[in-house]
C-alpha cells in the first residue's frame, strides 16, 4: 500500500480519459492516469489474441476523432495515420449487391441500377447530410449551457445556440427540426425508393443504440455517425493503422510526452470523498492517490453507483444517474482468415471489398432485428458492419492472411428468460453471423482460424461499458446536449466538487471522438483558473 | 431494375472512373495534347491540341465539339406542356413546335436550379438538355400530372457544330433542309438524327442530336464533308471563350445551382443573373413564381454585369471594387477576346452595384509574371452582352462563308 | 350564383367550427359535406336499425370549455352522458386496475403498489401538458420571424415553465421528445397500469410505447388532465351541436356535396366545382381536408413542387381500426362493479404486449390479441338503443393501413372475431350476446372520412410533426400559398382529437387577413 500525491487523477484510460489527461499535463498539471488493464486505450485498442495477428477487437474504424484534438495534442508525430476507406457494399439475397462507390460518378451509375431516380435522390440526401454536418460540428467542442440556470454563461451559450440555428433561415431550420426528431427510415423514405440503398444507408442510423430504424430520433443516431472526417473529407471513414490501439497509443505517447504518468493493472475501488469534495482515489489492491481533480473517464452509472459510498450523493441525482439509459445492443465477432474471403458473384478486385459490407437488404429486415432485441433476444438476420481492414493494412497480420471484424445489431444485454451470455448462447449467437456471411460468401467458413466472439458482457467485463453500450449511454434526445448524462450537470461537474466526467456519457456522446475528454479537461482547467483550448462554460 | 439479376460474370455490373461518349472513338486520334477533363462522368477534351488554333476554327471555321454528356430529358404525355410551363420559368406556351428555348427553371426560393435548352417538338412532346441531372426533380415537378420523363442522356449522343462554316459543312454532307432552318429551329433530317440551329458560342452553329448507336454513321458522314472547310474537333477551353464572347452563363462558373448548394444564400434569381426577359408571371404558376415575384419587388441582392476591363490581363477569379476599396463583388468568367479585342468578364455584384452604383469599378488582377506574382487594379465599365455579336449567326438561309 | 364570403370543405367538428367562427364574425359561409350527414370521424353509425354507437371516436378529452362556449354548443344540445370515466385497465389474472382523477386501485377496491409514483408521474405530465396547452389556440410559432402579437404566448409558455420551478422545468425538457416506455417504467412496473396509461401516447398513432417523441403526445392527451367523457347521444349528437352552432350563427350547410376541384383565379381561390357540375363561388375556401387532397384539389399545378412534396411526405399510416357491436344484452365483465361498466374499459395489458401488437402492424399484419379501448355508451345513454340491448364501443389499437392481404371482408371479419373473442375472454357471454358488428378498417376510415390512411389524426401526431412541423413547414399557420386558401383540419396545429381548435383557429387565421380588391 502506497500513497501519491497528484494535481489530477483520470480513471480510464480510454481515448477520452487519455485525452483529458493530455490536455491538463500539457497544462503543466502532474497527472496520473489509472486504468484496470493491463494495457491502455478501453474500447479502442488493438490486441493480439490469435498469434500473428492484431485485433482491433472493440472499436475497430476511425472518422469522429475531433481533428482539433488531433492538432492540439500533435498525435499525428505521436504515430496516429488514419487511412480512409474506400466505398463499401451491401449484398443481396438475389445474387446482387449495391455497392456504395466512392467515386461519385460509379456510385450514380450504381445508384441508377437499382432506381434511376434515387440517383440525384443521392446527392440532394447527401448534401442534407452534409449541411446537417456542417451545423453540428461546431457545437461538439462546446459545453452545453443549462438552459434553467440563467448563469451569463448559460445565457450566452443559448443566445449561440439560438444565434446558430436562427442563421439557418426558416427553411433549414424547420428542416433541422424534422431531421433532429425523425427516424432514419421515415428520412430516407422520404429521398429513396430502392431498399437496399436504403438499408445501406440505415445502418449508421442504428449502429450502437437500442432503437430501431423507424424510431424517432434515430437520424440524429445517423448523423452522429456522419459528423467525423478523416482529412477534412466529411462523412470519411477510414482504418488506424496498427488498428484502433493506435489512437489509445499516440494519445499514450503524447500523455507521456507530456510527463503524465500511466498506471495500467490498477483498477478502482472508490473515489475518496471528503465533505462533498474529492480527494483522490482507492485502488483494489489499497493503494491510495490524492488529488484534488479526479476526472473519471468511466460511464456515469458506473462513476457514481459503483465506486461512491452512498450518502454522497444527492438522492434526486442518484435517481437521475440510474435512470440514465445505457442499453447493451451490440456484439461484435473477430476473425483471423487463412486468406481474403470471396464473395459470390463479385470479383476480388472490386475495390467495395476494401470497405464496410452489409447484408441488411431492407429497411423492415433491419426494423425485423430490432424487434427481436426488443423481446431479450439476438436478431435471427443481423444487420452487421463487416470490414476486412487488412486490405489496406497489411501490418495487421502474416502476409497474405486477413483480419475481419465484425460488428452485429442486435445483441440485447438481457437475454429473455434471464439466459446466460456465456456457454451456448455465445456460439448459437455467432453461428447465426457466420451462417449469415457465409451466404455470401462460400468459402468464408473454410478460411476461419480463430475466432473471438464479444458479446455485450464480454465487452462490459473487458472494457468496463456498462452492458457494453459503445456510447456509454443511448443518444436519444432526453440524453443529448444538456440533458446528457443528467439535467444540471452536462457542464462534466457533479455534485461532489473537483470529480468530473470525461467519457462518452457526457456530451456530445460516444464515439471515438476524444470531444468529452476534451471538454472535460477545459472545465477542469477553468475551475482550476488555468486557460485550456476553446470556450469554457 | 431492382430484383433483376445481372450479367456479373465479367466483373462489375458498372463502370469504374470516367466513360467514353459515343464519339470518343472518332475524336480520341485528334488528341494530340491528352488534355482530358470529367464532365458528368463521359471523359471530355480540354483541348486536342491547342486551345489557340481550336478557339479561332470557332470564330473561322467549323468545329465539333462533343456535347453527349449533356442531360438529356424527354417530356411527354398528354400534360407535357402543363408540366414544362411549370418547370420553367418562360412560356413554353408561346413557343412554337419545332422551336428550342433558352430558359431557367427555380426551387420554390426562386433561386435558379439551372438553365438549359427546351426543345419543343409539339404539346405533348418536349425535351429539356443541361447540365446538372435534374431527373428527380423532373418527378417532382410532374407528380400529378399525366406525362413521362425519360432520361435520354446516354441514348442520345450529341455534337456542336459551330463555326462561320458549320452550314457549309452540313450542306455538303447532304442534309437537305438545313437552310430553311431559322435560328432556335429544329428539324429532323434522318431516322434517328436531328438537327437544331442552336449552340453556345453566339456564332453560326448548330447541334446534331443521334441515337447513340447511329454516332458512328453521322461521324462518317460529317467529317468528311468537312474537309474542305476547316472542321476540326475542340475541347471545352476554346468553348468557353467562345461562350463568355456571347455572354452565356455556365452553371457552377457563373451561379452556383440551388440544389448543388448547401449554402441557401448562395441562391440566385433569374433577376439577379439578368435574365429578366425570361421570366414570365402571366403565364399562371411555375415553380417559384411566388418567390421571384417577392424578388421582384425587393429588387435584386447581386447581380450578374458583364465587364470590359482596362489592359489584358485576364481577371480571373478577380475581386471587384467600388472606389478602389469598397468590395463590390468578383468576376466570374474572364478572358481576353481575340475577337472583340476587349478584356471581358462576368462578374457578381452585390447590390447596389452593378443595380444602381454603376461607375468607379475596378478589379483587382493577380497575374503571375515568371514566377512572381504581380498585382493590378483595373478599371472596369459595366459593358452590354453579349460581347460578340455577327449578323451571320442569324441569316437564314445562312451563308457558305 | 350567390357569392360566399367563405367556403368550407367538410363538416367534421373542425370543419363546422371553423363555419362557425366565420359566420359568427358575420361572414357568409357555406359548409360542403360529401357525406349525408356531419361528423366526419366523429359521427354515428346504426349498427343494426335501432341500435346507435360512435362510429369512430367516442369519447371526449380535449374538447374544452372555451370551445363549448364560444360556439354554444350547449345551447345547441350537446350534453355529457357521464364525465370523468374511471379508466379500468383489464388483467388476464381478474386483478383489473381502476384510475380515475382520485387515484389508482384494483377493481376490487385494493391497495395497488406503486400507486404514489404513478400519481407523481401523472401529476407531472398534467404540469406540463398545461403548460404546452398555452400554444393551442395560436397558429404555432413561426420560424421566419417573430409575429410579436403571438409573442406573448410564447412569453406566457416560458414564463409558466420557469415558474414550475427548476426540477420542474429540467424534467420537461428532459422528457419533452422521450418515449412513453422509459418514463414510465422508470416510475412504474410493467403491467395494466404502465399500459392504460401509455394507450393515450400511442391510440391513433403509427408507433409504439418505445417511439421516441410518445410523452409529447400524452401530453397532448393529458391537456385537460386526461378526464374522459361520454357525450349524450355519442358522437353524432355533438356533431349535431356544432351543426346547429354553425347553422344558428348563419352558416349553410349542404350534404351529399363533394367537391371536386376547387376554382381560381390568378393566384387566389374564388369558389368550387362539385361533383355533379355546381359552381359555388367564395371568397376564401377553408378545408378540413388533408394538404395533399386539398393541393390536388386546388391544382397540383398551382403550388411549388417542393410543397407538394412535402405533404406527400406527412404520414398518415393509419393504424387504428373500431369494432362497433349490437348486444342483445349488457355485458358482464367479470370482476367489475356496475358502475365501473359504464367507464373506459381498456385492454393495454402492459407496454411489452404494446409494444409487441405495434410491431405485427408495421408489417401489415392483423393483431393476435388486440390493444383496446372499449366503451358500453348504452349503458350510461340508453337512448342509443329502441329496447333492451346496448352496443359496445371498441377502438383497436395496432391495425395497420396497408394489411398484407388487403381489407377484404375476410380480413374485416377476422378482426371482428380477434376483438369480440378478446372481451368474451373477459365478458364470458358477450360473444354470443352478439346480434349485429360493424368493423372499420383504417381503408373504410379513409374512404368514409377522407382521412389519408385512415389516421386518426389526419398525420402522425409526433414531434417532427408536431408545433411548427405541423402538417407540415411552410404551411403550418393554415394558409396556403394561394390567396384566400386556408386548411382546417387535424392535419393542422394543435393536432387531431374532437377539439374544434384548429378549425376555430385556421377561421380566426382566415378573417385576419383582409383579401385583395379582386376578391369582391
Amino acid at each position: 500500500m502506497k500513497t501519491e500525491q497528484y494535481d489530477a487523477i483520470v480513471v480510464g484510460a480510454g481515448h477520452n480519459g487519455l485525452a483529458t489527461g493530455c490536455y491538463l499535463a500539457k497544462s503543466g498539471l502532474k497527472v496520473l492516469i489509472v486504468e484496470r488493464n493491463d494495457y491502455i486505450g478501453g474500447a479502442a485498442v488493438s490486441r493480439e489474441l490469435y498469434s500473428g495477428w492484431t485485433y482491433s477487437n472493440c472499436s475497430y474504424v476511425c472518422s469522429l476523432l475531433r481533428p482539433e484534438v488531433v492538432r492540439d495534442l500533435d498525435l499525428a508525430r505521436h504515430g496516429l495515420q488514419v487511412i480512409p476507406y474506400e466505398s463499401g457494399a451491401t449484398f443481396m439475397s438475389n445474387g446482387d449487391h449495391f455497392a456504395y462507390y466512392s467515386d461519385h460518378d460509379a456510385l450514380r451509375r450504381e445508384i441508377a441500377r437499382h432506381s434511376k431516380k434515387d440517383v440525384d435522390a443521392y446527392d440532394r440526401y447527401s448534401k442534407f447530410v452534409t449541411k446537417q454536418c456542417r451545423f453540428i460540428k461546431p457545437l461538439l467542442l462546446r459545453t452545453p449551457p443549462d438552459p434553467v440556470r440563467f448563469r451569463p454563461r448559460d445565457i450566452q451559450e443559448l443566445l449561440y445556440l439560438g444565434k446558430r440555428f436562427h442563421d439557418l433561415g426558416a427553411r433549414d431550420m424547420a428542416d433541422t427540426l424534422r431531421f433532429y426528431t425523425m427516424s432514419v427510415g421515415e428520412f430516407l423514405d422520404e429521398f429513396f425508393e430502392s431498399e437496399v440503398i436504403k438499408a445501406h444507408l440505415a445502418g449508421s442510423g442504428i449502429i450502437g443504440t437500442g432503437l430501431g430504424v423507424y424510431s424517432p430520433g434515430t437520424a440524429y443516431v445517423l448523423l452522429h455517425h456522419y459528423m467525423g472526417e478523416v482529412d477534412g473529407s466529411i462523412g470519411a471513414w477510414g482504418f488506424t493503422r496498427g488498428g484502433m490501439g493506435g489512437v489509445s497509443k499516440a494519445l499514450g505517447k503524447a500523455f507521456e510526452a507530456s510527463g503524465g504518468t500511466i498506471k495500467a493493472g490498477s483498477a478502482l475501488d472508490r473515489f475518496l470523498i471528503k465533505n462533498g469534495k474529492v480527494e483522490g482515489v482507492v485502488l483494489e489492491n489499497g493503494d491510495t492517490y490524492t488529488a484534488n481533480t479526479v476526472v473519471s473517464n468511466m460511464d456515469v452509472r458506473r462513476t457514481f453507483l459503483n465506486h461512491v459510498e452512498d450518502g454522497e450523493l444527492p438522492g434526486d441525482f442518484v435517481k437521475a444517474v440510474k435512470r440514465f439509459k445505457i442499453r447493451g445492443s451490440s456484439g461484435k465477432i473477430n476473425i483471423a482468415l487463412d486468406g481474403a474471403p470471396t464473395f459470390n458473384n463479385i470479383p476480388g478486385t472490386a475495390n467495395f471489398l476494401r470497405g464496410d459490407l452489409h447484408a441488411s437488404e431492407s429497411l423492415d429486415e433491419l426494423e425485423r432485428a430490432y424487434d427481436a432485441w426488443k423481446e431479450g433476444r439476438w436478431s435471427e438476420d443481423p444487420y452487421f458492419d463487416m470490414l476486412i481492414p487488412t486490405h489496406v493494412d497489411p501490418t495487421m497480420t502474416p502476409p497474405g492472411k486477413h483480419m475481419m471484424t465484425l460488428f452485429i445489431q442486435y445483441a440485447p444485454y438481457e437475454l429473455a428468460n434471464g439466459e446466460s451470455w456465456d456457454g451456448p448462447n455465445r456460439d448459437a449467437f455467432a453461428d447465426t453471423v457466420i451462417d449469415k456471411i457465409a451466404r455470401y460468401s462460400p468459402d468464408f467458413k473454410d478460411l476461419i482460424l480463430h475466432k473471438e466472439v464479444r458479446t455485450p458482457w464480454d465487452i462490459e467485463r473487458e472494457v468496463g461499458l456498462t452492458e457494453g453500450n459503445i456510447f456509454q449511454g443511448e443518444l436519444t434526445f432526453d440524453q443529448l446536449l444538456f440533458n446528457r448524462p443528467v439535467p444540471g450537470y452536462a457542464d462534466y461537474r457533479s455534485p461532489i466538487r473537483g470529480l468530473y466526467l470525461c467519457g462518452s456519457s457526457a456530451h456530445p456522446g460516444g464515439g471515438v471522438m476524444a470531444a468529452p475528454g476534451a471538454n472535460a479537461a477545459r472545465e477542469v482547467l477553468s475551475d482550476l483558473g488555468r486557460k485550456g483550448f476553446g470556450r469554457a462554460a | 431494375m431492382t430484383g433483376h439479376r445481372p450479367n456479373l460474370k465479367d466483373g462489375l455490373p458498372v463502370r469504374r472512373g470516367l466513360v467514353e461518349t459515343p464519339f470518343d472513338r472518332h475524336l480520341r486520334p485528334f488528341s494530340l495534347a491528352e488534355d482530358w477533363m470529367p464532365w458528368a462522368g463521359f471523359v471530355s477534351a480540354r483541348r486536342f491540341e491547342t486551345v489557340e488554333a481550336e478557339y479561332f476554327a470557332i470564330r473561322n471555321q467549323a468545329t465539333l465539339f462533343d456535347i453527349s454528356p449533356m442531360h438529356k430529358y424527354a417530356i411527354t404525355g398528354r400534360d407535357a406542356l402543363a408540366v414544362v410551363n411549370r418547370l420553367v420559368t418562360r412560356n413554353a406556351a408561346k413557343l412554337g413546335d419545332n422551336r428550342v428555348g433558352y430558359t431557367v427553371w427555380c426551387d420554390e426560393d426562386g433561386s435558379v436550379i439551372d438553365d438549359g435548352t427546351l426543345f419543343r417538338f409539339s404539346e405533348t412532346e418536349f425535351q429539356l438538355c443541361c447540365q446538372e441531372p435534374q431527373y428527380s426533380w423532373l418527378h417532382d415537378i410532374a407528380w400529378g400530372f399525366d406525362v413521362t420523363i425519360e432520361d435520354q442522356s446516354d441514348t442520345i449522343a450529341g455534337l456542336a457544330l459551330q463555326g462561320p462554316t458549320s452550314f457549309a459543312v452540313l450542306k455538303e454532307a447532304g442534309f437537305d433542309g438545313v437552310e430553311n432552318l431559322k435560328p432556335f429551329g429544329i428539324m429532323d433530317v434522318a431516322s434517328g438524327l436531328k438537327i437544331s440551329r442552336t449552340g453556345f458560342t453566339g456564332d453560326l452553329g448548330y447541334e446534331l442530336w443521334v441515337e447513340a448507336s447511329k454516332a458512328d454513321e453521322l461521324w462518317d458522314r460529317l467529317w468528311p464533308a468537312g474537309q474542305n472547310y476547316g472542321l476540326r474537333p475542340i475541347g471545352g477551353e476554346a468553348l468557353d471563350m467562345a461562350r463568355i464572347e456571347a455572354g452565356f452563363i455556365a452553371a457552377r462558373v457563373d451561379f452556383q445551382p440551388i440544389h448543388d448548394a448547401q449554402r441557401p444564400s448562395r441562391g440566385r434569381t433569374p433577376f439577379e443573373l439578368g435574365l429578366d426577359w425570361l421570366v414570365d408571371f402571366e403565364k399562371g404558376h411555375f415553380n417559384g413564381r411566388r418567390a421571384l415575384l417577392e424578388a421582384q419587388r425587393r429588387g435584386p441582392r447581386t447581380l450578374l454585369v458583364g465587364l470590359e476591363i482596362e489592359g489584358h490581363k485576364p481577371a480571373r477569379d478577380a475581386f471587384v471594387y467600388h472606389g478602389k476599396k469598397k468590395e463590390a463583388g468578383h468576376v466570374t468568367s474572364a478572358l481576353w477576346s481575340p475577337t472583340c479585342k476587349r478584356n471581358l468578364a462576368l462578374a457578381e455584384l452585390r447590390a447596389p452595384y452593378g443595380v444602381s452604383v454603376k461607375d468607379d469599378l475596378w478589379v483587382e488582377i493577380y497575374h503571375p509574371k515568371e514566377g512572381k506574382w504581380e498585382k493590378v487594379m483595373a478599371q472596369a465599365k459595366i459593358a452590354e452582352r453579349p460581347f460578340f455579336k455577327n449578323k451571320r449567326r442569324s441569316a437564314t438561309p445562312p451563308g457558305l462563308f | 350564383m350567390t357569392q360566399y364570403d367563405a367556403i368550407v370543405i367538410g363538416a367534421g367538428h373542425n370543419g363546422l367550427a371553423a363555419a362557425a367562427t366565420l359566420a359568427g364574425a358575420g361572414k357568409k359561409v357555406v359548409v360542403l359535406e360529401k357525406n349525408g350527414d356531419p361528423g366526419g370521424m366523429a359521427a354515428n353509425s346504426t349498427v343494426a336499425p335501432g341500435y346507435e354507437c360512435p362510429a369512430m371516436a367516442h369519447l371526449l378529452s380535449n374538447l374544452d370549455g372555451a370551445e363549448i362556449a364560444s360556439l354554444g354548443l350547449e345551447r345547441h344540445g350537446f350534453a355529457y352522458a357521464a364525465t370523468d370515466l374511471p379508466t379500468i385497465s383489464l388483467s388476464s389474472d381478474g386483478k383489473h386496475i381502476v384510475s380515475d382523477a382520485k387515484g389508482v386501485r384494483y377493481a376490487d377496491g385494493g391497495a395497488l403498489a406503486g400507486e404514489a409514483e404513478f400519481l407523481t408521474l401523472r401529476a407531472r405530465l398534467i404540469r406540463f401538458a398545461d403548460q404546452l396547452a398555452a400554444l393551442k389556440r395560436k397558429p404555432p410559432p413561426s420560424l421566419s420571424g417573430i409575429d410579436w402579437r403571438e409573442a406573448a404566448s410564447l412569453g406566457k409558455l416560458a414564463l409558466g415553465l420557469r415558474r414550475m420551478g427548476k426540477e420542474d422545468m429540467r424534467e420537461f425538457l428532459r422528457v419533452l421528445l422521450s418515449n412513453s416506455y422509459d418514463t414510465i417504467l422508470d416510475e412504474i412496473d410493467d403491467g395494466p397500469l404502465a399500459g392504460a396509461f401509455a394507450l393515450d401516447s400511442v391510440l391513433g398513432g403509427h408507433v409504439g410505447p418505445r417511439s421516441p417523441g410518445t410523452v409529447l403526445t400524452l401530453m397532448y392527451r393529458l391537456a385537460n388532465g386526461g378526464a374522459k367523457h361520454q357525450p349524450r347521444g355519442g358522437m353524432g349528437a355533438v356533431m349535431r351541436a356544432f351543426e346547429k352552432s354553425a347553422k344558428s350563427a348563419g352558416a349553410e350547410i349542404r350534404y351529399g356535396a363533394a367537391v371536386e376541384r376547387m376554382v381560381l383565379s390568378g393566384d387566389r381561390v374564388t369558389g368550387v366545382v362539385l361533383a355533379d357540375g355546381t359552381e359555388i363561388s367564395g371568397a376564401r375556401v377553408l378545408s378540413s381536408l388533408d394538404p395533399k387532397t386539398t393541393m390536388v384539389l386546388a391544382g397540383v399545378g398551382n403550388f411549388d413542387a417542393e410543397m407538394i412534396r412535402r405533404a406527400r411526405h406527412i404520414r398518415t399510416k393509419g393504424c387504428t381500426a373500431k369494432v362497433n357491436l349490437a348486444l342483445s344484452a349488457a355485458p358482464v365483465f367479470t370482476g367489475l362493479s356496475d358502475d365501473l361498466h359504464r367507464g373506459r374499459i381498456l385492454h393495454a395489458p402492459s407496454l411489452a404486449v404494446m409494444e409487441k401488437a405495434f410491431n405485427l402492424a408495421k408489417y401489415g399484419e392483423l393483431p393476435t390479441s388486440p390493444i383496446l379501448e372499449v366503451t358500453i355508451p348504452s349503458l350510461a345513454d340508453p337512448g342509443l338503443v329502441d329496447g333492451d340491448g346496448h352496443v359496445l364501443s371498441a377502438v383497436v389499437q395496432y391495425v395497420p393501413y396497408s394489411l398484407k392481404q388487403g381489407w377484404a371482408d375476410d380480413s374485416r371479419n377476422a378482426l371482428g372475431d380477434v376483438v369480440v373473442d378478446c372481451l368474451d375472454q373477459f365478458a364470458p357471454g358477450l360473444k354470443a350476446a352478439v346480434t349485429a358488428r360493424q368493423v372499420l378498417s383504417p381503408a373504410d376510415i379513409e374512404a368514409q372520412t377522407g382521412a389519408p390512411g385512415g389516421h386518426w389524426h389526419h398525420g402522425e401526431m409526433i414531434a417532427d410533426q408536431m408545433l411548427m412541423l405541423r402538417p407540415a413547414p411552410g404551411i403550418e399557420r393554415y394558409a396556403l400559398p394561394v390567396e384566400g386558401l386556408y386548411l382546417c383540419g387535424a392535419s393542422t396545429h394543435p393536432g387531431g382529437d374532437v377539439t374544434g381548435i384548429p378549425g376555430c383557429n385556421a377561421a380566426k387565421a382566415a378573417l385576419q387577413v383582409k383579401l385583395g380588391r379582386a376578391a369582391a
